[in-house]
């Protein structure tokens, strides 16, 4: 079918693509009726066997360069088990660039056709096979068939390259909220026919695509080497976060069926029969998306990104009864996007009570006035006293001029007479409504300047293994503090523990100065550390000052055998001798004392034992 | 024993200096962070503001980490930081708020705590140890100290004994709040399901979003068996992120 247009024509094709309502208007069908629409409609056809197909686009490529490998099924996409990795030859790179699922009339009836689309790249020449592999698809194995790709380098030129989608937005570097257009392109093919698309989808994270600003057209474009038609998909994006965001499109050809309304200008030709159903996808463009300034926010900012003003507002009337509402009536002008303006709050001011704005219709535009977005405020006086209407902030964020920009409606003169006479619960619970806090709106912080507290961890203390040993300093403390008191009341309790003790410690001190006095054969010295040495192990059992004892005290201390015997001889010996060197010159009688060093601490040890 | 005192001294010095620097480490990479989210490229800012963490755990930090997350589109991530930081610093508002605005976006659920976990979050996690641990040992001091040490016994002793005492068993409850709060999680990845059954094949019973809180009962394997608001079932655990590191 070949059609000539020499004006631009506007062609308004039914969407015959996929059934449509029924045609008859019905006021509340009954259940017999939505039947027999149902039934009136072609049958999906579930129950055919599933095959696979698999295929390179084009075969035949130079290295490096893109080829796409595109697996069909027939059968829904989320039926199909697909593998995570494709058993490719080493040399070829792929990665997933889309997949999806469209509906094609086989036959009489339609059937689902799921297609995944791999870009391919092989590095070098060579023939290269993906092998046939198995998939599961509604839990049952589908073989996919092998595919071939041959990789040259002495391709002449041109050669048939993959064919693909184009894609072109009116702006790579937008605000956050910025609306722009997005044109998905799908050339004619060399013979010059042009083909439409169906199920375009916008790929790409953090956009939102308007599908009720979709238009579709075939006009003649020039680029991609060549001038000629194209089937062109014209819509609405708008990004919702930012930084560098890639965005693509995908869609299956479809021949010469369109759905929805088209326009077509210029000679084209529209291919004939049954579509092929090809899912193809461009390569993404990268959006800069940049976030709004959080600095000089104007007033009533509701999120409202693009080239907007306010027409004068409108009241319904200026002159107004306490009690009874009245009508604002506010238009943004603008040339996108106007159905997604969020309206102003309603302002809290004394003396008013103000609805949240009701969303009215989109007014058209005159000459070269944009169309605009309308809102209708209820306002209703509480007093006499007002004489304006309350100003209502208002502002957005200019992308051109990268400001926000101030909207606010401007209060109206108007004069209140007294109306009703409300009663005073009335009033107080209006004056209440309207003076109470406004509900604090919930964003996000801004960033803090410096890093603030700071933990070694994140760990609770108690959870972390040194805590315990912690903990059981101080319980070991007051233990040995416990031990300490208890044992300090016991001695208090026993004092002879204390003296013994004290002895024994006084005792090896002289035992000591015994030993030297011996060795250096000072015989006054020795004596006298012997006498010594014997009062102080004596002096606990009475007790006494070891200075306060003689030789009688000592040797009650002895046993009999030993008073005796040997030591009581030696201990008499000494303090003979001792006091002999005190009160009369008998020094030589101390030197022969030296000879009874081993005795005197033979005697010396049984009394420290009896400590 | 001058030349021990010297070695000592060099070796603290150099453990000090060693602090410093890596506190400086930390400010810089947080600097950082600051001027590539003013940039607008958030993936590096919440890279620098990793880089800070590693350096020195600081609640400012944290919050900041979880913009730059937010921003970047990870909002399982976002929610984790600023729960810890929330956790460091339950002072710092501006967390609080960023939390409430993710749940009011994402429609996810934060942890739904217990009175004593609630109780818990009124002070600095840590600060409820160092107030039990310090008011029982000051208790045990008083009650103890004035008979080991032979002091009259004076009625303050007995009041700020009592006082001390009481505000040791006011701490139980936050103390043991904190313990069972070091079991919530946060799910950190994607098509995160709740499983029937702790193994990779077993029933799918609801797919969590990121962000959506869940708190730990017990653990099998890789597995985590927790409780979240959409039911109880068993998680992968390398799809969670606990709010206390382990």
């Amino acid at each position: 079918m070949r059609v000539h247009f020499f004006i631009v024509l506007l062609l308004v094709l039914s969407a015959r693509q996929f059934p449509t309502a029924h045609a008859q208007v019905l006021v509340n069908p009954t259940a017999d009726q939505l039947i027999q629409i149902v039934r009136s409609q072609p049958a999906v056809n579930i129950s055919a066997p599933v095959s696979a197909t698999a295929s390179f686009d084009p075969p035949l490529v130079q290295p490096g360069e893109k080829a796409v490998y595109r697996v069909t099924f027939n059968a829904t996409a989320i039926s199909v088990s697909w593998p995570e990795k494709l058993p490719l030859p080493a040399p070829l790179k792929c990665h997933l660039s889309a997949s999806g699922q469209a509906m094609q009339s086989v036959a009489g009836s339609y059937q689902m056709c799921a297609t995944f689309d791999y870009e391919v790249r092989a590095a070098e020449a060579g023939q290269f096979t993906v092998p046939a592999f198995p998939v599961e698809v509604y839990g049952q194995p589908v073989v996919v068939p092998a595919a071939q790709l041959e990789v040259k380098t002495d391709l002449p030129e041109p050669h048939t390259k993959a064919r693909q989608l184009l894609i072109e937005s009116s702006a790579t570097n937008v605000f956050v909220g910025e609306v722009f257009n997005a044109s998905v392109r799908l050339l004619s093919s060399p013979g010059g026919a042009v083909e439409g698309l169906s199920e375009v989808q916008l790929n790409g994270d953090s956009f939102v695509v308007d599908k009720n600003s979709v238009r579709q057209s075939i006009q003649m474009i020039g680029g991609n080497g060549r001038n000629g038609a194209a089937f062109i998909y014209d819509t609405s994006v708008t990004p919702i976060a930012s930084g560098p965001l890639k965005l693509s499109a995908q869609g299956f050809t479809s021949g010469n069926q369109f759905g929805g309304q088209i326009v077509i200008s210029g000679q084209v030709t529209i291919p004939g029969g049954p579509p092929s159903m090809l899912l193809l996808d461009s390569e993404p463009v990268t959006i800069n998306v940049r976030p709004l300034p959080t600095e000089s926010i104007l007033p009533g900012f509701t999120g409202v990104v693009g080239r907007y003003r306010s027409d004068p507002a409108s009241l319904a009337t200026n002159v107004l009864k306490v009690g009874e509402p009245v009508l604002l009536t506010v238009v943004i002008r603008g040339e996108k996007n106007l159905g997604r303006i969020n309206p102003p709050p309603p302002p809290r001011v004394p003396g008013w009570q103000v609805f949240p704005a009701v969303r009215g219709a989109i007014v058209p535009g005159l000459g070269t006035t944009n169309p605009g977005a309308s809102f209708q405020f209820n306002l209703i006086p509480l007093t006499t006293d007002p004489r304006a209407t309350p100003a209502i902030p208002f502002s957005c964020f200019d992308p051109a001029l990268g400001k926000y920009v101030d909207l606010s409606i401007a209060p109206m003169p108007i004069s209140v007479l007294a109306g009703d006479v409300l009663t005073n619960a009335d009033l107080a619970l209006m004056l209440s409504e309207n003076t109470a806090e406004p509900e604090a709106k919930i964003s996000l912080s801004k960033l803090a300047p410096t890093p603030g507290w700071t933990a070694g961890s994140l760990v609770p203390l108690q959870m972390r293994g040194w805590f315990p040993l912690v903990q059981l300093l101080p319980a070991l403390g007051f233990c040995g503090l416990w031990w300490w008191d208890r044992r300090r009341r016991f001695l208090e309790q026993h004092p002879e523990i204390i003296r013994r003790r004290l002895a024994r410690r006084a005792l090896r001190r002289e035992m000591r100065s015994l030993e030297l006095a011996a060795q250096n054969g000072n015989a006054a010295g020795f004596v006298g550390c012997g006498i010594s040495a014997l009062q102080i192990a004596t002096a606990p059992h009475y007790p006494a000052t070891p200075r306060a004892l003689v030789c009688g005290d000592v040797l009650q201390i002895l046993t009999t055998t030993e008073c005796a015997g040997r030591d009581g001889e030696t201990v008499r010996r000494f303090f003979a001798v001792a006091d002999a060197a005190a009160f009369a010159t008998a020094a030589g009688t101390q030197t022969s004392l030296l000879a009874e060093k081993s005795a005197l601490k033979e005697i010396l040890l049984k009394l420290e034992a009896r400590l | 024993m001058k030349t021990h005192l010297r070695n000592f001294l060099v070796l603290l010095l150099a453990l000090m200096a060693s602090g410093q620097i890596s506190f400086g480490a930390g400010e810089t990479h947080f600097s950082a962070g600051l001027a590539a989210y003013e940039a607008g490229q958030f993936e590096q800012s919440a890279q620098a503001f990793r880089d800070s963490l590693t350096n020195q755990t600081a609640a400012g930090t944290l919050r900041n980490l979880g913009l730059a997350e937010w921003r970047s589109g990870h909002a399982g991530a976002a929610v984790l930081v600023w729960e810890q930081a929330a956790w460091l610093n339950p002072f710092d508002h501006a967390a609080r708020s960023n939390l409430a605005y993710v749940v009011e976006m994402t429609q996810i659920n934060l942890p739904d705590l217990s009175w004593f976990e609630e109780t818990s979050t009124w002070l600095p996690a840590n600060s409820w140890t160092w107030i039990a641990g310090g008011s029982l040992w000051l208790a045990v001091a008083l009650v103890t100290l004035p008979g080991f040490f032979r002091w009259r016994k004076a009625g303050w002793h007995q009041t700020v004994a009592a006082l001390a005492l009481g505000v040791f068993l006011l701490c139980l409850a936050p103390f043991v709040g904190l313990v069972t709060r070091s079991n919530l999680a946060i799910v950190t990845a994607k098509d995160t399901a709740l499983r029937l059954t702790p193994t990779q094949a077993a029933e799918e019973m609801v797919s969590l979003p990121l962000g959506e809180a869940v708190r730990q009962l017990r653990q099998h394997g890789d597995y985590c068996f927790v409780h979240t608001q959409n039911g109880d079932g068993w998680i992968d655990r390398r799809q969670l992120s606990f709010l206390c590191p382990r």
